[in-house]
């Protein structure tokens, strides 16, 4: 495995690792910007997303259907995602096809972002609002979200609301746009079997002629505003529970000790909450999770249970978050716990797909690139005592609180 | 370079197939048993679910506890699962700790303890997970679907009804177990960094005097197919299609799967392009391929709100119809590469390797290498998928919505 990076005149920083055994490459356009930077001076929530799907939509030289049918024509597994926090553009190919997936994917960096494109791709916003609509996890999740940071900017909605998408016009996104892609908020990624010298010629050709401007975000510490609620919903046949609490942010070393302890609790099998709550069906999932972010960080306890049980099933959890602060873990779980994310880790990292979402954002936090042994390294570094710690600076009690289902 | 494939098989009826792949640290193993959802009894459907929990709650001398604190501790990554034909225990782990798996999972297969005390939670489970399907449309249309479609049992609901759940006892389950749970036909496969002499050693020693009886064939009554409606207050209609396609060893195959690629491979195939690109019906569309030993189907998937739910019907169906009209040689060339270049991915994946040569060796007694799939992608020509599609056309489809009003059946041409 070999590093690489350089940064172009206008800012735009391309990293890569390379790997001659691997069979294809992934490369992708990590751009720092999400559903967080959505100004509230903008009367728009969704644009960060909704400027994700217009990026598909044609340039200056391809119209939409250009787009689809070349990454087809490579036969590239491709797409896009945003969060919060980032917008991602990738593709994966095989080692031929190098320069011309980074000609396609530098091109759709520059949208056409037309008028009419953007009206018809509305309306798949809106489908895409209602899909999740009947998913009850993903429902919950984002009002706990906003429930959970309250004023702070990670409240924000990632798909907005029907009403927000149909307000929204072609000159905001233009405006947002100009505001959040400059090239100094964005970094190249390559993982794979590539060429680097190639990369770097073809990148300074396709994208060297981005004008850079300044682009800024706000991190403010949130420790979440801890409330509970609950939202009813007769049509659904089980009770959803979801609990939130801060944890360490994405620039914190005491992220791995947190990666260990939602773990410990929390993982589908073999976790507390798997003994406390699964293996006696008192709830068919519970799960804990541990969560990053630029600033912050938190940790998430998904819970979904018969109606008639799910407060015996909180109760059940809660005691056993207690349990935990104060004896902290044992070493069976530390060794279990570390080992099962060092394996997820190393089979993730066997795919350049795999590869480039870790590279990619070790650099977008941290600026550092760090190889996939060195991160299970600090995994297995990590000490029961730093756990223990940590749930006394982190209080897994403290919690916002959101359940849905039918009862309150 | 040619893969390095070996098989070998066992007196007592197991068969070990396996892929060495110098370039991985980590080994996936993928076991199907003939034991699946297909096989429950006819009176106790979720037979299968209850038994892929069931079956990991305590083995030989390790209770619950213990047999998760070994699998953790060797940083499996495993996975149990009721399909249609098998019941399938996989994980993916570092190579160095396949050995010790093994040996657990020896224990697991041979020696499960099936206790009556932690039987009913598992089946309780199994109810709280078929309530939780009411509550994902889009995940229940998907299974109900292949209820219709398959001649019984091959599509039955992996979950069953709160009604067999509730009449479901440790006893029969264990009993069916017995006779399912065999090395006769079993098919263990595995992918990544091994050496094959250890391996086949190893394996030797720990499932070399296992016995047990053929299972019993599976026979099948008539499909259901139709037109079939359920009424629910949700967000989207949930819009499922069905119809029949060539199975991984018939001759018309790879057609089959250029055939699909062309209709929902990349963002540029027609069902995206014409259903979402040009009309924005829908967010999700896909028609995905589904075999089978001796049946096999197109199924087609889309949501999209009430009101425009029968235009996407109508539009969808007149997409799969239209491939009857021809297909250009440009669409061709597209849908092979990306079957191709998606098979190479693929083959970076050990877990994705390890339940392919399972697939092969179930469906076709023997492993393709990666030089056989691309010739014979290659060969498919624009009439080969002509004639697939004559042979296979859009018709007597099987359809299933969820939403608040019935559609209206697409018209037979």
């Amino acid at each position: 495995m070999q590093f690489e990076q350089q940064t172009l005149p206008n800012g735009l920083t391309i990293i890569a690792e390379v790997n001659p055994s691997a069979a294809s490459m992934a490369t992708g356009f990590f751009v720092r910007t999400g559903s967080r930077d959505e100004s509230p001076t903008l009367p728009i929530s969704g644009v960060s997303h909704f400027l994700e799907h217009m990026m598909f939509k044609g340039t200056d030289r391809r119209s939409p259907f250009d787009i689809n049918r070349e990454f087809d024509e490579m036969g590239a597994a491709y797409n896009a995602f945003t969060s919060e926090e980032n917008t991602v553009y990738f593709g994966a190919v095989l080692p031929e096809f190098q320069d011309r997936v980074l000609d396609l994917l530098s091109d759709m960096m520059r949208p056409a972002l037309r008028e009419d494109d953007f009206q018809t791709e509305k309306k798949v916003i809106l489908e895409e609002i209602a899909l999740y609509q009947d998913r009850p996890q993903f429902r919950l999740f984002e009002k706990l979200m906003a429930r959970h940071f309250g004023e702070h900017p990670l409240s924000h909605s990632v798909l907005g609301t029907p009403e927000s998408i149909r307000a929204l016009k072609r000159d905001d996104m233009l405006d947002y746009f100009n505001r959040r892609y400059s090239p100094g908020n964005v970094t190249l990624v390559a993982a794979g079997n590539l060429d680097w010298d190639a990369l770097v010629a073809k990148a300074s050709s396709a994208c060297g002629h981005w004008k850079d401007y300044s682009v800024s975000r706000d991190t403010p510490e949130n420790s979440g505003t801890r409330q509970s609620g609950s939202v009813v919903d007769s049509k659904l046949l089980r009770q959803h529970i979801g609990e939130m609490s801060a944890g360490p942010g994405a620039q914190d070393e005491r992220r791995y000790a947190a990666y260990m302890l939602a773990m410990i609790l929390g993982d589908f099998v073999g976790s507390r909450l798997f003994y406390a709550l699964i293996e006696p069906a008192i709830a068919e999932e519970a799960s804990c999770s541990y969560e990053p972010m630029d600033g912050t960080g938190i940790f998430m306890t998904f819970i979904s249970a018969d109606p008639d049980r799910a407060s015996q099933a909180v109760k059940i959890a809660r005691d056993e978050y207690d349990k935990f602060m104060a004896d902290g873990p044992t070493d069976q779980e530390m060794t279990a716990s570390a080992n099962k994310i060092a394996s997820a880790a190393t089979l993730k990292g066997e795919l350049p797909m795999g590869r480039l979402t870790a590279l990619g954002f070790d650099w977008v936090y941290r600026q550092e690139y760090k190889p996939m042994s060195d991160h299970i390294e600090q995994i297995f570094a990590v000490t029961s005592e730093q756990v223990h710690e940590l749930t006394k600076q982190f209080d897994l009690n403290a919690t916002t609180t959101l359940t849905l289902g039918p009862n309150e | 370079m040619a893969e390095e494939f070996f098989t070998r098989e066992f007196d007592n009826g197991l068969t070990l197939v396996a892929q060495r792949m110098p370039h991985v640290s980590s080994s996936a193993i993928t076991i199907a048993l003939s034991a699946g959802v297909s096989c429950d009894p006819d009176d106790s459907a979720g037979s299968a679910s209850t038994a892929s929990l069931w079956l990991l709650r305590g083995a030989g001398d390790r209770d619950t506890r213990q047999i998760n604190d070994v699998l953790d501790s060797l940083g499996c990554q495993h996975h149990e699962a009721a399909q249609s034909e098998h019941l399938l225990v996989s994980s993916a782990q570092l190579g160095k700790n396949l050995p010790e798996l093994l040996e657990i999972y020896s224990d697991i297969l041979r020696r499960p303890r099936l206790s009556d005390e932690t039987f009913s939670p598992c089946r309780d489970l199994v109810a709280q997970t078929l309530d939780g399907l009411e509550d994902e449309p889009m995940r229940n249309c998907n299974i109900l679907i292949r209820e219709k479609f398959y001649p019984p049992p091959l599509g039955n609901h992996p979950l069953g009804t709160k009604e067999s759940l509730a009449d479901l006892k440790p006893k029969s389950l264990r009993s069916h177990l017995k006779n399912r749970l065999t090395p006769n036909g079993t098919i263990m496969a595995i992918a990544g960094q091994f050496d094959w002499e250890k391996l086949s050693g190893t394996i030797e020693k720990h499932f070399g005097d296992w016995e047990g009886p053929a299972p019993a064939e599976v026979s099948t009554s008539p499909a259901q197919q139709g037109t079939t409606h359920i009424t629910k207050d949700t967000a989207q209609v949930q819009i499922t299609l069905a119809y029949p396609a060539a199975t991984i060893n018939g001759e018309l195959y790879y057609a089959a799967r250029v055939t699909q690629m062309i209709l929902s491979g990349g963002m540029g195939a027609r069902l995206f392009t014409e259903v979402r690109e040009k009309r924005a019906l829908v967010y999700a569309i896909a028609a995905r391929y589904h075999s089978l030993k001796d049946f096999a189907g197109l199924f087609v998937y889309a949501g999209t709100t009430p009101q425009r739910a029968q235009e996407t019907l109508d539009v969808t169906v007149g997409e799969l119809r239209r491939l009857a009209e021809g297909v250009s040689e440009d669409e061709l060339a597209r849908a092979k590469i990306q079957l191709k270049s998606a098979l190479i991915m693929q083959g970076e994946s050990t877990s994705a390797r390890a339940d392919a040569l399972a697939g092969d060796f179930h469906h076709l007694g023997r492993l393709r290498g990666l030089d056989e799939i691309s010739r014979a992608i290659d060969a498919v020509a624009v009439n080969d998928v002509m004639e697939y599609v004559r042979a296979y056309p859009a018709e007597n489809l099987t359809t299933l919505t969820i939403g608040p009003d019935k559609l209206q059946a697409p018209n037979p041409t």
